[in-house]
């Protein structure tokens, strides 16, 4: 009896049952066709949309600063990379609000480039941004600190900068690190509730004139501010949850085969 | 010419090593006796806590790795996406340096470097001969081989053909090596030992 492999299953077991209950009242029992409705899948079209977008921020944006980590041993760095993920997810919401608040001199500066967060793609975006990249850069991290430096040291001894050094050495070998990275973020950024809730409640521009995000709507159907009541919540759940897991189980495969 | 002398502590292994060489400088010594530490310093990817390098007469002891001049090859490597024309050039191509015509087949061909492909997919030591040919072909002042021409089937001539072409544009060119014999393929010997170089030859 392999008694470690029984207790890491009973464990994985407590994570998953709320999830495979959902499930299966969302799609049997409690089905509400409200739960499945264009409004719903609206709401997941522009949750995906906006992760995708915030995923491909991330990664222009943050490779950067992960290779930086993994190379540069800057510790401080590297613990400020982890206050967005560590304050409750709403602050970061209230934080953006008042960033771009008219009452603010930063708000009235990004006013008047036309920078508006509340209720506007951007502002979902950036709040995605913010809290997917801290676990893209944590992921990425240790992804470049696996590599051999030799390559690298090669490159930076024939004249080319680290950045350079990043860009036509580094990268174009880590197709398996930065997708499994991508992924991974992608689906932190379509789980996020706290900071959207209060940013980007619903979106004020085409196409999705409107729309909430997928756990926004979530909310909605609950606390009956929408019509379905609970069953729709679950139903709706239901459908987000089949869209984000295999999301995230290709994230983790694909680290496991780059030997992450 | 190298100049190093250099005082480094790394852990429990403290490297106290001074050498001096014009052309080719074999560095010989068992396994732990300081060499790669001593290679990587003058390469600057470890800092000195004292001494200096100097590599061409110029003192670059605070000068960072890519604006020493010094390129370092170890068995690792390689570039692996690349493919074997493309990494040969690569260096050059960073430096802004262009080959004279006919230099790069000349280097291939002297090398043995009649394959082609990513070299990611050869074999350690085909992608060693590519790398010694980028370094070579890139122009720096100087080459530290480190292990490098090991596992190479036809060491002793790879090492003289190697040592005649740097001789040819004037790269100097230090290599490590186990066994004090590879000193008479150089033209300076230094044996290592505990952190500390001593020249004999």
């Amino acid at each position: 009896m392999n008694w470690l492999r029984l207790i890491s299953l009973a464990s994985l077991l407590l994570l998953l049952v709320p999830i495979f209950v959902l499930l299966y009242y969302g799609l049997g029992p409690l089905r509400d066709a409200a739960g499945y409705s264009v409004v719903v899948f609206r709401s997941i079209g522009l949750t995906l949309f906006s992760s995708a977008l915030a995923v491909a921020v991330d990664l222009v944006l943050f490779t950067p600063l992960a290779y930086y980590l993994a190379r540069g041993r800057d510790r401080i760095t590297e613990s400020l990379v982890d206050i967005p993920i560590s304050v409750p997810h709403p602050i970061i919401g209230v934080a953006l609000l008042i960033l771009d608040s008219p009452v603010t001199p930063t708000g009235k500066f990004l006013l008047a480039l036309h920078i508006n967060f509340y209720n506007t793609i951007l502002g979902l975006v950036t709040a995605l941004v913010i809290m997917s990249a801290p676990i893209y850069v944590k992921s990425m991290q240790p992804y470049f600190e696996s590599k051999d430096s030799s390559p690298e040291e090669f490159a930076m001894g024939m004249g080319a900068s680290r950045l350079k050094t990043l860009y036509s050495v580094v990268l174009p070998s880590s197709f398996d690190g930065l997708s499994s990275a991508s992924l991974i973020s992608m689906s932190r950024a379509l789980s996020e509730f706290g900071s959207i809730s209060i940013i980007a409640y619903y979106v004020l521009q085409y196409p999705f004139y409107g729309v909430s995000p997928a756990s926004v709507t979530i909310y909605e159907f609950f606390s009956g501010n929408m019509a379905g009541g609970l069953n729709a919540a679950v139903t709706a759940s239901a459908a987000m949850i089949l869209v984000a897991i295999p999301i995230t189980l290709a994230g983790h495969l694909l680290r496991r085969r780059s030997g992450n | 010419m190298i100049e190093a002398k250099v005082g480094a502590r790394l852990g429990e292994f403290q490297l106290r090593a001074e050498i001096k060489g014009d052309g080719t400088t074999c560095l010989a010594g068992k396994n732990g006796a300081g060499k790669t530490t001593l290679m990587r310093a003058i390469a600057g990817f470890l800092s000195v806590d004292e001494g200096y390098v100097r590599v061409g007469g110029t003192d670059v002891t605070n000068q960072p790795v890519e604006k020493r001049g010094v390129v370092l090859v170890t068995p690792a490597t390689h570039i692996p996406h690349l493919g074997v024309d493309s990494h040969i050039v690569w260096g050059a191509r960073i430096r802004g340096v262009k080959p004279p015509g006919g230099y790069v087949s000349k280097v291939k061909s002297d090398l043995g470097i009649d394959y082609a492909g990513t070299v990611g997919n050869l074999s350690r030591g085909m992608r060693q001969r590519v790398a010694l040919a980028t370094a070579l072909i890139s122009s720096p002042k100087a080459i530290l081989v480190d292990e490098a021409f090991l596992g190479l089937n036809d060491r002793e001539s790879f090492i003289s053909t190697y040592r005649t072409l740097t001789k040819g544009v004037g790269i100097d060119l230090v290599f490590s090596s186990q066994d004090e014999e590879d000193g008479n393929l150089a033209d300076n010997l230094f044996v290592m030992n505990d952190g500390v170089a001593t020249p004999k030859r």
